[in-house]
């Protein structure tokens, strides 16, 4: 039988996703790869461990895939937060995805979909309003967390173009906001002060999991599409979501934030490194029109709701 | 307002006679008005939406005990929203904003500079419609008179969308400002796609070089970009509107530039004007010219069809004619006019 494979499943879209497959299609048709085994509360599900860091792993996963009759995988093992161990993300991330497409592409895997996330586009002024898929993700990003991923995305591609056997699909998906979300995006919203720059107020989008989700499994029931943003149905300015949860905002005049970020990361106190604060000074913002024709996929959810599912949940003395 | 004003003293009149030890002092009756109000907006199932002076006085008379980070948040965000609607449209237009600041453009537009609008007839009643402007005023006061023009002067009162240099929207404040007012950056993407909504677009194709240029090159036009605007109006069929802004050029008559101070904060090109900088903050205000805006024939290109977007001889043609009739009329404004200040 062909089964499919999901990679980090502790994290918590590859978690939610173990969960529904299992509950749609019984605990067999599902294989968890990950360092950590699944909860015990999801009984037979079969579990493999493997450290997609570990020089070889590819080989293991060949092993892996071919013993338990794998044709799609799905790699959810990404960092939605930012590591001041950049090396291990690094390793993980791009590395590991290179690992995980020589052995899907050595098993004859059909299918493999890759976790991805809008932000590879980087924040710029010059963004038009809607992002599509043609636009070409920010490679030179500063920051290494968008490195990272766009490295993986492009690994996958190119293992695709030498095996046509294997397709890719990659969803990359807006920012995850909802609950049960736990990333430095909804620490920030979580605080009772946030600092922003000065003058600026770009619309961002925030995406409710349950959305992430259908799409996901959409996207599997679809097959191999290339990359296709997952996006939620409106966007939101930053400004008016911090004051709809109530922040104290202090206006930073952004030459100083940058260095100020940098310096309050380095020291382990910040939730990011200055590289982020792109994303609150201009848009970044995705269009979701592939989504809709070839997956099939609108949003139930806007950003506000997203928002405001997260806040019920972090804040429920208030709501 | 009814509503609350009758739900008031019930909710007071519940409290109160469960109460009646307290002693009346001026600060346990305030803290009991902060109680109630609380109480009245768990009632009503949502948070209130108070005006920015009530939440400051309310601030103000709790005094130093009530000054809390919660409360502080509660009177940015009344100060916030009483700008600002909750959701803005996918382009980032903010009806509320521009609201707000419509009574300042007003008095730019029918006092302080007398803007008078022709050939209004010109654009279209619906459908998609690119309007080309000559740019220039060192702030884009141009674009938001055009806008204001098209408001007031067109039967259908259309909303007309301008497109945005990059530089503006890197700069804080009128960054967020210009779109929420309905501008959008300037790339073929953003153009494309509002034209093929039908929305009506401005856009002025000399860029950078127009806006700034100095007071002894005004009134003739700079390079128009790389005829991208052309590219656009072929792919989409759309008519090009030719759009004369007469009185903007001398607004802020730039001498000299001195663009090594402004690089360090990334503004593309720094103005010394007879009063900026060196009167201050009364540097910044602009003389107050009589202004004239013309629209002129639209210039239908459906004829040439999609793929004329592909021949850049074509687009290059089409550029240099819109320019020459643009120029055609300003000059011949310019030739009417009598004076700067009264036209």
């Amino acid at each position: 039988m062909a089964r499919t494979a999901i990679t980090g499943t502790a994290s918590f879209l590859g978690g939610r996703l173990l969960r529904r497959l299992v509950s749609e299609r019984g605990a067999d048709a599902v294989l968890a790869v990950d360092i950590t085994p699944p909860p015990t509360t999801l009984s037979g599900v079969r579990h493999r461990m493997v450290d997609l860091t570990l020089p070889g792993a590819d080989r293991r996963l060949v092993e892996v895939f071919r013993e338990e009759e794998v044709d799609t995988v799905v790699h959810a093992a990404f960092f939605t937060t930012p590591r001041r161990d950049s090396a291990y993300a690094h390793e993980l991330e791009s590395i590991g995805t290179l690992h995980l497409a020589a052995g899907a592409a050595a098993a004859g895997v059909r299918h493999l979909l890759l976790r991805s996330f809008t932000a590879v586009y980087g924040a710029r002024g010059q963004n038009p309003s809607f992002l599509t898929e043609e636009r070409k993700p920010d490679a030179d990003s500063r920051l290494a967390w968008v490195r990272d991923k766009v490295e993986a995305e492009a690994h996958a591609f190119s293992f695709s173009r030498r095996y046509p056997g294997l397709g890719v699909t990659v969803l990359r998906f807006a920012t995850l906001v909802g609950a049960g979300v736990h990333t430095f995006y909804t620490r920030l919203l979580s605080k009772r002060v946030v600092p922003v720059p000065l003058g600026y107020d770009p619309l961002v989008q925030m995406l409710h999991p349950d959305d992430a989700l259908e799409a996901t499994v959409l996207a599997l029931e679809t097959g191999p599409c290339g990359v296709v943003n997952v996006v939620p149905r409106a966007t939101i300015t930053l400004l008016t979501a911090l004051h709809l949860s109530d922040k104290l905002i202090v206006p930073v005049p952004h030459p100083a934030a940058y260095p100020l970020a940098e310096l309050w990361w380095a020291s382990g106190v910040g939730e990011a490194p200055g590289g982020f604060i792109d994303y609150a000074r201009f848009p970044c913002v995705a269009d979701g029109e592939k989504a809709r024709l070839e997956l099939g996929f609108v949003a139930r959810h806007s950003s506000r709701e997203a928002l405001e599912s997260y806040l019920a949940y972090r804040f429920p003395e208030a709501a | 307002m009814s509503a609350q004003a009758k739900v008031v003293p019930i909710a007071g009149r519940r409290r109160r006679s469960k109460r009646r030890a307290e002693p009346a002092g001026d600060t346990a009756l305030r803290r009991r008005v902060g109680e109630l109000e609380d109480e009245l907006s768990e009632l009503r199932g949502s948070k209130p939406a108070e005006s920015p002076l009530v939440a400051l006085a309310r601030a103000l008379s709790s005094g130093a005990g009530g000054l809390t980070w919660a409360s502080l948040a509660r009177l940015q965000r009344a100060f916030y929203f009483a700008w600002h609607s909750e959701q803005t449209d996918d382009f980032g237009a903010d009806a509320r904003f521009a609201e707000t600041l419509e009574p300042f453009f007003e008095f730019l537009y029918a006092v302080w500079w007398r803007v008078e609008a022709t050939g209004t007839e010109h654009l279209p009643a619906s459908g998609p419609g690119l309007v080309v402007g000559n740019h220039s005023g060192v702030l884009p006061y141009d674009g938001l008179m055009l806008q204001l023009a098209i408001r007031h002067e067109h039967p259908a009162r259309r909303l007309c969308r301008m497109l945005a240099l990059d530089m503006f929207a890197l700069l804080p404040v009128l960054a967020p400002m210009l779109s929420k007012s309905g501008s959008v950056r300037a790339n073929p993407e953003n153009a494309e796609r509002l034209l093929r909504q039908g929305e009506l677009l401005g856009v002025f194709p000399e860029g950078v070089k127009g806006v700034g240029k100095l007071f002894r090159e005004r009134y003739k036009l700079a390079r128009f970009g790389r005829g991208g605007f052309v590219r656009v109006a072929l792919r989409t069929g759309t008519p090009i509107i030719p759009c004369a802004i007469v009185g903007a050029e001398e607004i802020h008559p730039v001498i000299a530039k001195a663009d090594w101070v402004g690089r360090p904060f990334g503004l593309p090109y720094f103005p010394l004007t007879p009063t900026f900088p060196w009167l201050g903050p009364l540097g910044v205000v602009p003389l107050p010219t009589k202004w004239s805006i013309d629209f002129g024939e639209p210039v239908d290109l459906s004829g040439y069809g999609p793929e004329g977007a592909e021949d850049p001889i074509l687009v290059n043609r089409i550029s240099e004619s819109v320019r020459e009739t643009l120029q055609r009329m300003v000059d011949g404004r310019l030739a009417r006019r009598r004076s700067v200040w009264f036209g």
